[in-house]
């Protein structure tokens, strides 16, 4: 008799284990979550950057994943995709660059003034991923009844490696030039205003730019 | 002769129903599969018999700018910062974690599309200058693309992850949006606006600053 009360106890004990696990999948319903951990790495730095021209971009990164048995037999080959042992997963994201003049070395030797007439020289304006946001609710993921979830891990790794093909793709944009002319109509104006005559002011910018410079003036 | 024979072949037949002959007759199979198996992997040895292949392959759209508009922000502070933010939910008998590293800057500066008419004024070598508060220059300063998966277990929805990087702006801004950092930027802001105005040629430079 004792027994079989230790094993209704034991069995009934195996069976809430299983049923908690099965609402893990859910939407985090039952328990509230809590934050714990605090750790913190700051980096404070003193700077002087007009930024002059915001770009918004969007990107959808998406992942295949795809079993298959191969083989050759009597010299035949063949391949067979395993039934429900697809994976496959949709990304969505937005991120901003921005192009900005370095005014952290500008000095007398910037500025040329001949009578009523300004010239300006510039440095090289740079560009600068400042944020990159997730859209988490467009978020889609297919996965079939053979193959696990995606873990958090493989998902950052695919955040990631879109927003290296971001990085990459900056070159392609016409962002420095518009940054230049941003440069321009943000800084005449105040020039403007301390008296300087609006023909009479130059803003002048280094040579032109090839890909390799562009590629040099990415910080990220 | 023939009773000779007869006498052979029931010995036989008796030998192969005996439980030696059972397992003689095994051995033998045996063998043969093996031979079987052997010329099978010496025919096929160029291509492994099965394998199991997994096409995974990362599909990248091209990128679209949604829009590009002229600014005018200048940043005098920079606030670099990484947090550990971790999320638990507690279980019956055992809890679930999502710890994640969520990486952002801050940007501290003024905004030149807040000034006001005005906002600069010269007589002779002097000029005065009107500047609005420093302040953040973006609200959204994380760089969630390069968020790092410290440890995961459980199941952890897109809420989830969504009430995380909320978790996180919060502490960078608990961290980086100081009184301290905002008089630094407004220091920083000071001495810059100054050397500028004084490589323009001003020797007098007054700057003032608004309050919120």
């Amino acid at each position: 008799m004792g027994r079989r009360i230790l094993f209704s106890l034991l069995l009934s004990c195996a069976l809430l284990q299983v049923s908690c696990s099965g609402c893990d999948g859910g939407e985090s319903k039952g328990a509230q979550p809590t934050d714990t951990l605090p750790l913190l790495v700051t980096q404070i730095q003193k700077c002087s950057r007009l930024y002059t021209t915001e770009v918004r971009l969007h990107k959808i990164v998406t992942y295949d994943d795809v079993v298959r048995v191969r083989g050759r037999l009597f010299a035949k080959d063949y391949a067979m995709k395993l039934p429900l042992g697809d994976r496959k997963v949709a990304i969505p994201m937005d991120a901003t660059l921005k192009a900005y003049i370095d005014f952290s070395n500008f000095s007398e030797q910037n500025v040329s003034r001949m009578g009523d007439r300004l010239t300006v020289t510039l440095p090289d304006p740079k560009v600068v991923l400042t944020d990159t946001k997730i859209d988490q609710d467009g978020v889609r993921e297919f996965v079939g009844l053979t193959r696990s979830h995606f873990s958090d891990r493989e998902l950052t790794l695919f955040e990631q490696q879109g927003r290296e093909s971001i990085i990459q793709s900056i070159p392609q944009m016409d962002i420095i030039e518009r940054a230049r002319a941003s440069a321009a109509r943000q800084l005449v104006p105040i020039f403007t205003q301390m008296g300087f005559r609006e023909e009479n002011v130059t803003i002048v910018f280094r040579k032109d730019l090839n890909v390799n410079d562009l590629r040099r003036l990415l910080e990220n | 002769m023939e009773h000779e024979n007869s006498r052979q072949k029931k010995s036989l037949a008796e030998r192969l129903t005996s439980p030696a002959g059972y397992w003689s007759l095994a051995a033998t199979g045996v063998v043969l599969l093996v031979v079987m198996m052997a010329w099978l992997l010496r025919n096929c040895m160029s291509e492994p018999l099965l394998s199991i292949e997994r096409s995974d392959r990362i599909e990248l759209t091209p990128v679209q700018i949604q829009s590009i508009r002229d600014i005018g922000q200048w940043e005098f502070l920079s606030v670099t910062d990484e947090e550990l933010v971790d999320t638990v939910r507690k279980g019956l008998f055992r809890d679930d974690h999502l710890v994640r590293i969520y990486y952002g800057t801050m940007r501290l500066g003024i905004d030149l599309a807040k000034v006001s008419e005005g906002w600069i004024t010269t007589s002779g070598d002097s000029v005065v200058l009107t500047l609005p508060p420093v302040g953040l220059l973006d609200e959204r300063f994380i760089d969630e693309a390069r968020t790092q998966s410290f440890h995961e277990s459980g199941r952890w929805s897109a809420r989830d992850r969504e009430a995380l990087y909320q978790k996180a702006r919060r502490q960078m801004l608990a961290h980086g949006l100081t009184p301290q950092n905002l008089r630094s930027a407004e220091d920083n802001a000071d001495a810059q606006f100054r050397r500028l105005l004084r490589s323009m040629g001003f020797e007098q430079v007054i700057i003032r600053f608004g309050r919120e």
